[in-house]
């Protein structure tokens, strides 16, 4: 049953690299820095492990919005992981919202392991943003 | 166009003659009018097969993958890039392959015709330098050829092919004053929503055959990825969210490998126009990584490295 | 039978009453492609192209047909009806060798212990209204392959246009049944009848393309290792083109797909697939284009005849214009009838 816009709260995915991105959550939960529930979290080793059908499939299973977080450039636990997402990430966010996904819905970060403080913004945006946009209806299957 | 045709003839049988190479892959003259077909010659008494004319619109480019021995192959610019991108990714060895490269005018839309004979049937046609004159049970229209060359031709920056061994003819002027992007820039300006409404419906009439998918030179995996399973990743039926997916992803899979032959659309049985799609991510390639396929024998395409100052400004 | 005739400027009208009572599959027209759709409306046929892209088989034989849904719940597996429909259908605008594709495929899905409901139920549910040919296109051979442009196989009614009048022709009870329901119709006069007669006979005579395909079944047994095949397969690209465009063909594959509910979904497949024979142990009998090819020649002109006492093929001429490297059915079925064997 579709939930009416007053109910509706974003289910946003979101795949945390395990060196940098999933420990600067974690620090922001350990802070008790507050943000956002609407988010579900999958670890992944590295931002590299990342396949743009994981995107894609979140995004046709009705996530209203996806993060996909990793280790800044240079910082990458296996040195180049984050580097070869990045040119992946670009082309998949602008071959999406060429398309006509919503901009928002599909959203990337860095954030290190010391950066609680930003995680939990980078959260509080992403749901802000999704909220405007509604739930995710494009792609969706049937 | 005849005197092109003469000349690839020759090199052809010089070729084969000497032993250089032990096939040509080249087009000889369809069943159907404004129609060629792939050629294969191994003997030199078949090179009068070979035609060259404005309906050579298949990108035989797609059948070197995996192919021994040494191959001569006619190349039109698409098609010669799209063999550089085979180099590149060592699909094929650069000394197995013969490039008999010859310079392209662009070539005939056969759709474009039969839209605007609104469904009448073409029983003859007869393509002359500026014209193509059609026949057809009760009518004849002498039709100017400009206004029915592939849209992918109409924007060619390789109206010579960048790579060969051998060529053929003179070299054409080149076009470089033409935005070819131009098409891809005006999407960008509507709207997510009318992007979107655009897209649904032109995937919609997809059929899932996959000739886009076996036409296009660059997919050669052997198993696509709509056929994995354990796990399948995405559907094969003709759902709409499935339909779409297929079509996003296999851009991904040939983003900055395509070469923008536009074989996929003119393959295409329910006329749906994947160049709008595939040329998007020739751009994305050109603005983010400067980055054109199949124009160097030394450069990777731009998914298979990355560089520490790329771009970044989607990243929070 | 009876010979009823409608004027053009009337058809949309004749369409609309059909619509109350039956669900109506015609051609549509969008941009420039021709396909059947559901129409609710009358104004929304079209009646003018030469034959449709799509082959009327999809109204029977979709290209995505949910077979039945399942939910894993607590008292175990609970199936969901099977979605055989049951409603009144009307089919119109099919050309006669789409139609007898219909009685070539009715052979296929009631062969076997196991008849196929899904067909066979939505056929038995529909009134199918040719539309004969008046122009052949130059691919059609229908002629050679036991069809004709004024053929009345698997059609309960015929419409054949003679100018600004659609003359119906009544071919089967079914047909009657539903002229029944249109009384406004007046009976066709003795001259349009003659007409038509002779436009038959001239549609016949402006087939062109003849293919030769007398004694090709009793060959192709001869020739499953013939030397031919090296070379007729070679410009194939392995799309599924000829045979999703193909009224005859009916290979499927089932799969199961899981979202909340689980559905048993069945799709069209292709022996030119690569995929197509893959076996669970990883073996593929038809590991190139060449087994395949040859595949797709044996069973619709040997197999089928075999089986069926048919070749599978209604020269319909789609897979001939569609190809996207005009590998021509026809030359192929040309070069083994002149095989020496």
């Amino acid at each position: 049953m579709k939930p009416t816009q007053e109910e509706w709260n974003p289910k946003i995915l979101a795949f945390l690299c395990n060196w940098c991105s999933y420990a600067g959550a974690d620090l922001a939960g350990i802070s008790r820095m507050q943000y956002p529930p609407n988010i579900r979290v999958v670890r992944v080793p590295c931002s590299g492990r990342i396949n743009p059908y994981f995107i894609i499939k979140a995004l046709q299973r009705g996530w209203d919005g996806v993060l996909v977080s990793g280790c800044h450039p240079g910082d990458c636990h296996y040195i180049s992981g984050n580097l070869v997402a990045r040119r992946r990430f670009a082309v998949l966010k602008d071959l999406l919202e060429y398309l006509g996904i919503e901009p928002g819905r599909v959203n990337f970060s860095w954030v290190s392991a010391a950066e609680g403080e930003k995680f939990a913004n980078v959260v509080k945006d992403v749901v802000e943003k999704v909220k405007t946009l509604g739930p995710a209806e494009r792609l969706v299957r049937g | 166009m005849e005197s092109l045709e003469n000349s690839i003839r020759e090199v052809a049988k010089k070729l084969l003659s000497e032993k250089k190479v032990d096939l040509i892959i080249g087009y000889e003259q369809g069943t159907l009018p404004l129609r060629t077909t792939p050629c294969f010659v191994d003997k030199v008494e078949d090179v009068q097969k070979l035609v060259w004319n404005a309906s050579c619109d298949a990108n035989v480019s797609k059948y070197l993958v995996g192919r021994k021995g040494k191959v001569g192959i006619i190349a039109k610019g698409c098609d010669a890039r799209s063999i550089a991108v085979f180099i590149v990714e060592k699909q094929i060895p650069r000394e197995n392959v013969v490039i008999i490269g010859v310079p392209c005018l662009g070539l005939i839309d056969r759709r474009k015709v039969e839209a605007k004979l609104d469904g009448r049937e073409v029983l003859e046609a007869t393509v002359e330098d500026e014209q193509i004159r059609v026949k057809g049970e009760g009518f004849e229209f002498v039709l100017p050829k400009k206004d029915f060359i592939c849209d992918s031709c109409l924007t060619c920056k390789h109206r010579n092919p960048p790579i060969y061994d051998v060529f053929v003819g003179e070299k054409v002027p080149e076009t470089p004053e033409i935005d070819e992007f131009a098409e891809v820039s005006d999407f960008e300006s509507k709207s997510a929503e009318e992007r979107w409404t655009h897209f649904k419906e032109e995937l919609s009439k997809c059929i899932r055959c996959y000739a886009c998918r076996n036409v296009c030179p660059l997919c050669y995996c052997k198993v696509c990825f709509v056929d994995q399973t354990m796990p399948a990743w995405f559907g094969k039926t003709n759902d709409l969210s499935d339909t779409m997916i297929y079509h996003i992803v296999r851009a991904f899979h040939v983003a900055g490998r395509c070469v923008g032959c536009g074989a996929c659309s003119r393959a295409c049985p329910m006329n749906i126009n994947l160049r709008e799609l595939m040329k998007k991510t020739e751009k994305i390639m050109k603005d983010r990584y400067k980055y054109e396929a199949g124009v160097s024998l030394e450069e990777v395409p731009p998914l298979g490295e990355f560089k520490m100052d790329d771009s970044q400004e989607f990243i929070k | 039978m009876k010979w009823k005739v409608v004027e053009k400027s009337k058809m949309p009208l004749l369409i609309e009453e059909l619509t109350k009572e039956h669900e109506v599959f015609a051609p549509v027209k969008k941009k420039s492609l021709v396909s059947f759709e559901r129409v609710s409306s009358g104004n929304e046929t079209y009646l003018d192209f030469q034959n449709t892209k799509t082959p009327p088989k999809e109204v029977f034989f979709p290209q995505t047909e949910i077979l039945f849904t399942y939910r894993v719940g607590k008292k175990g597996v609970e199936i969901g009806e099977a979605q055989a429909p049951k409603r009144k259908m009307v089919l119109l605008g099919v050309r006669p060798c789409d139609a007898r594709s219909f009685v070539l495929l009715d052979k296929f899905f009631s062969s076997g212990e196991n008849k196929d409901l899904y067909y066979l139920e939505k056929r038995k549910n529909t009134t199918t209204i040719g539309l004969a040919c008046n122009h052949p296109l130059s691919t059609c051979f229908c002629t050679s392959i036991g069809g004709s442009p004024f053929g009345k196989e698997g059609v309960d009614l015929l419409l054949q246009n003679i100018n600004d009048k659609y003359l119906i022709e009544t071919v089967t009870e079914k047909g009657e049944k539903l002229i029944e329901k249109l009384p406004w119709l007046k009976d066709a006069e003795k001259a349009d009848i003659e007409k038509t007669k002779r436009l038959s006979e001239d549609a016949e005579k402006a087939i062109r393309s003849k293919v030769s395909v007398k004694g090709v079944s009793e060959k192709l047994d001869r020739m499953f290792d013939d030397p031919v095949w090296d070379h007729i397969h070679q410009k194939c690209l392995g799309c599924g083109v000829c045979t999703f465009l193909c009224p005859t063909c009916y290979c499927f594959d089932i799969l199961d797909e899981e979202t909340e509910e689980g559905k048993r979904v069945r799709i069209w497949d292709s022996c030119q697939f690569p995929c197509f024979t893959l076996q669970g142990s990883g073996h593929n009998p038809r590991p190139s284009g060449k087994e395949r090819m040859r595949q797709r020649i044996m069973h619709k002109f040997n197999y089928s005849v075999k089986n069926f006492g048919e070749n599978f093929c209604v020269g319909c001429g789609r897979c001939v214009r569609e190809c996207p490297v005009n590998l021509d059915i026809r030359e192929t079925v040309e070069k083994i009838s002149t095989r020496q064997v």
